[in-house]
């Protein structure tokens, strides 16, 4: 039991889950991931049963990819915990410990006189404990490791949560209506454009949110990489369409209204004859016979809509293209076609707002640490009138460049020490 | 604009043939003269990114063939700070051809500057590939002192073992220094995501390539801790994670498809 234990939070155990997972990865980018059986099928035929079986085909899902992960953050929390109380420990009695080995490094006295000048220039702080002195500085420095791993261990925890919990859908809106959000609050989209004043694309949506108990947003812009919070609600600027617009006239009375449609829609009063919408197109090219061929395309705005329809009459179908400002009349209804409608793609996220918090807390608690692992290294030296030693944890920058710097002054019977970690 | 590159190609490809003579020959004075060509080649790159830069009127790094450019300024930037600091007159050989290689694969990318598409128009951009730049170019330069390491291994020259001891700590730095910008890396990647298309991590090749390259460092760290390797084997080691990184920044863009194909 205890050995099992202690190779469950040994170095050695966290390399090997450390390979693993990077070599399942490997193979999720090698193997698409998430398609359809179909897919497999035509593209693995004879293997695709054994590969969709053993969880290739969904490899970053799999239990034994979940499983990795969660022994890698069982391993780093046992050596987390069993190595944080040696490192306060040997933080704490750092002065003692160090001022009683012998100096290993001999020194002439110019040599001793020289490095502790040169600690001194370092602001390190000096203390006198017997014979011996000791400067020490950035202690600090030695805890960094272990906030780097206590960082990476609440990066995948808060970093699952932010994966698994938001519920995430997506949803079309046209302008001056609304949509309604998972937790009921509804999404008004004031306005919204594909391009900017320069015609550059850069589509962009004002959107105001309600929340069910009726607390509302200021009006917000939201485009692509600006996307708005409120509350636990994230509204994103996703995509775009271009949908038809035509306004319905009943002749006699005046009666009218406005439709907007992004799918074949059939606008009638009796069921029989009215206006059959097929689509609306960007643009249209005319040739020298007048003939026209549409545009099916375009990245931006629309430049010269067209809009493809049918009139129904008494069962007869006659196929129309109009454009913008035309009118068409049939059986006492006039229909006119408006400039198109653009609107836009939402995608609506919602997800407790402390999670993302905490998400980000731990992405720079890890920069941090990362930062006092390799960039604040403590040094620790005890000297005496005989030489030097370096002590304490990641020595060893600070003994290679003693080394240069005193390599002048070092007496001859230099005591050979091997490199030791704590 | 393009003479300005390709003089600054013949630059860099000028230094490493220089600098090849002036060690074969064992002629300092031409050694010295391939450094001054290089000064000039880096100053040529700087010169460019900075150009492109204003007529693009935003950061010059956002597809592959910009993204090169400033590789190898990296690469090249941090071979003149080693000098700088004096750790490297033993770096220059092999690190000269690693900027002209990154440079020569930037030749060979469509060069025209494009409209930045929306998803690129971020604060997070800078940082994001800034810190890929350095930390790729950290990691190349880990590799050329692994492999100086592994070269210098069978001479026995004066204070050889103090020599192979500063060419492994040389490695460990950089690999710290680009292991700490790859994690910046990672993570601005995360937080730009999430604004940009609402999720942290998606899976994507080239998000699990940074993944992947990050571990092979990772696990380069505890192995050197450990202790029970040695230097020989972390050489090797630092060498061979060089195509690893290489393929994440350039094979992964080309071989497989995925919200981070830009072009
Ligand atoms: C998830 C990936 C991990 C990363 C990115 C990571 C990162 C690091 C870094 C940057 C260092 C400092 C290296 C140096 O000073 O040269 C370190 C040290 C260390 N790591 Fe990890 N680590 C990870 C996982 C693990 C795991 C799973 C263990 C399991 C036991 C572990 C155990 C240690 C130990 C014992 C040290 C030495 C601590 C010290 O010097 O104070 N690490 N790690």
């Amino acid at each position: 039991m205890k050995k099992l234990i202690s190779f469950l939070r040994s170095m050695k155990f966290g390399i090997i889950l450390l390979a693993l997972i990077a070599a399942c990865s490997a193979v999720g980018t090698l193997i698409e991931q998430g398609q359809e059986v179909s897919y497999y099928a035509a593209n693995y035929t004879s293997i695709h049963g054994i590969l969709i079986k053993t969880g290739l085909t969904d490899i970053y899902h799999s239990w034994y990819f979940l499983a990795l992960l969660a022994l890698l953050c069982l391993n780093l929390t046992l050596c987390s915990i069993v190595r944080i109380k040696s490192v306060v420990k040997a933080d704490k009695t750092a002065l003692e410990t160090s001022a009683v080995v012998p100096a290993l490094v001999k020194l002439n006295s110019d040599g001793v006189a020289e490095l502790e000048k040169f600690l001194a220039d370092k602001k390190c702080k000096a203390s006198s404990v017997g014979e011996s002195r000791v400067y020490s500085r950035r202690r600090i420095g030695r805890y960094g490791t272990f906030i780097t791993h206590v960082a990476i261990l609440l990066t995948v925890i808060f970093g699952a949560l932010a994966l698994y919990l938001p519920k995430t859908t997506d949803m079309t809106c046209f302008p001056n209506e609304y949509v309604v959000a998972q937790d009921g609050s509804k999404i008004y989209v004031d306005s919204f454009r594909i391009e900017d004043a320069e015609g550059n694309l850069d589509f962009t949506s004002e959107i105001r949110v309600v929340k069910p108990n009726g607390k509302t947003s200021l009006p917000t812009e939201i485009s692509v990489n600006h996307p708005m919070t409120f509350g636990s609600l994230k509204v994103y600027q996703q995509t775009y369409g271009t949908a038809g617009s035509v306004t319905a006239r009943v002749i006699d009375t005046g009666v009218e209204d406005v439709f907007i449609m992004d799918e074949v829609s059939f606008l009638s009063i009796d069921g029989v004859n009215g206006l059959w919408y097929e689509a609306v197109y960007p643009g249209y090219v005319k040739d020298e016979e007048g003939n026209i061929t549409l545009i099916t395309s375009t990245q931006g705005s629309y430049v010269d809509p067209i809009y493809e329809v049918q009139l129904s009459s008494e069962g007869e179908y006659t196929p129309v293209l109009a454009f913008p400002g035309d009118k068409l009349e049939i059986n006492g209804i006039e229909f006119e076609f408006n400039a198109p409608v653009e609107y836009p793609g939402l995608r609506i996220k919602y997800t407790p707002e402390i999670v993302n918090a905490l998400l980000i807390a731990a992405f720079s608690l890890m920069i941090a640490g990362l930062y006092i692992t390799f960039f604040m290294p403590p040094v620790l030296v005890k000297t005496d009138s005989t030489g030097y030693t370096v002590c304490g944890p990641k020595t060893e920058q600070l003994k290679l460049e003693l080394k240069l710097l005193l390599q002048d002054y070092e007496a001859a019977e230099e005591i050979q020490e091997e490199e030791k970690e704590e | 604009m393009n003479i300005l590159f390709f003089a600054v190609l013949a630059l860099y490809f000028a230094a490493v043939l220089l600098q090849f003579a002036g060690v074969m020959f064992k002629k300092d004075k031409v050694a010295k003269i391939a450094w001054f060509v290089f000064i000039a080649a880096f100053a040529g790159n700087s010169i460019y990114i900075l150009i492109r830069g204003i007529v693009a009127h935003r950061l010059p790094l956002s597809n592959q063939f910009e993204f090169a450019t400033a590789f190898a300024w990296g690469i090249a930037l941090l071979l003149v700070v080693l000098k700088a600091k004096k750790h490297s007159d033993w770096l220059a050989t092999i690190t000269m051809p690693a900027a002209f290689l990154v440079l020569s694969y930037a030749a060979l990318q469509p060069k025209e500057i494009t409209e930045l598409m929306p998803a690129l128009r971020s604060a997070w951009f800078g940082l994001h590939i800034g810190s890929a730049v350095f930390s790729y170019s950290a990691f190349v330069l880990a590799g050329c002192a692994g492999l100086r390491r592994i070269l210098t291994a069978k001479k026995k020259e004066e204070n050889h073992e103090l020599k192979l001891q500063q060419m492994d700590f040389l490695s460990y730095r950089l690999i710290g220094f680009g292991f700490l910008l790859l994690t910046v890396v990672i993570l601005s990647g995360a937080i730009w995501a999430e604004q940009a298309w609402s999720a942290f991590w998606t899976w994507d090749p080239k998000e699990v390539w940074a993944l992947i390259t990050w571990i092979i460092y990772a696990v380069y760290l505890h192995l050197r801790l450990r202790g029970k390797k040695d230097g020989n084997f972390l050489a090797w080691y630092v060498i061979l994670a060089v195509p690893v990184v290489l393929f994440t920044f350039a094979g992964v863009n080309t071989l497989m498809s995925g919200l981070h194909s830009y072009g």
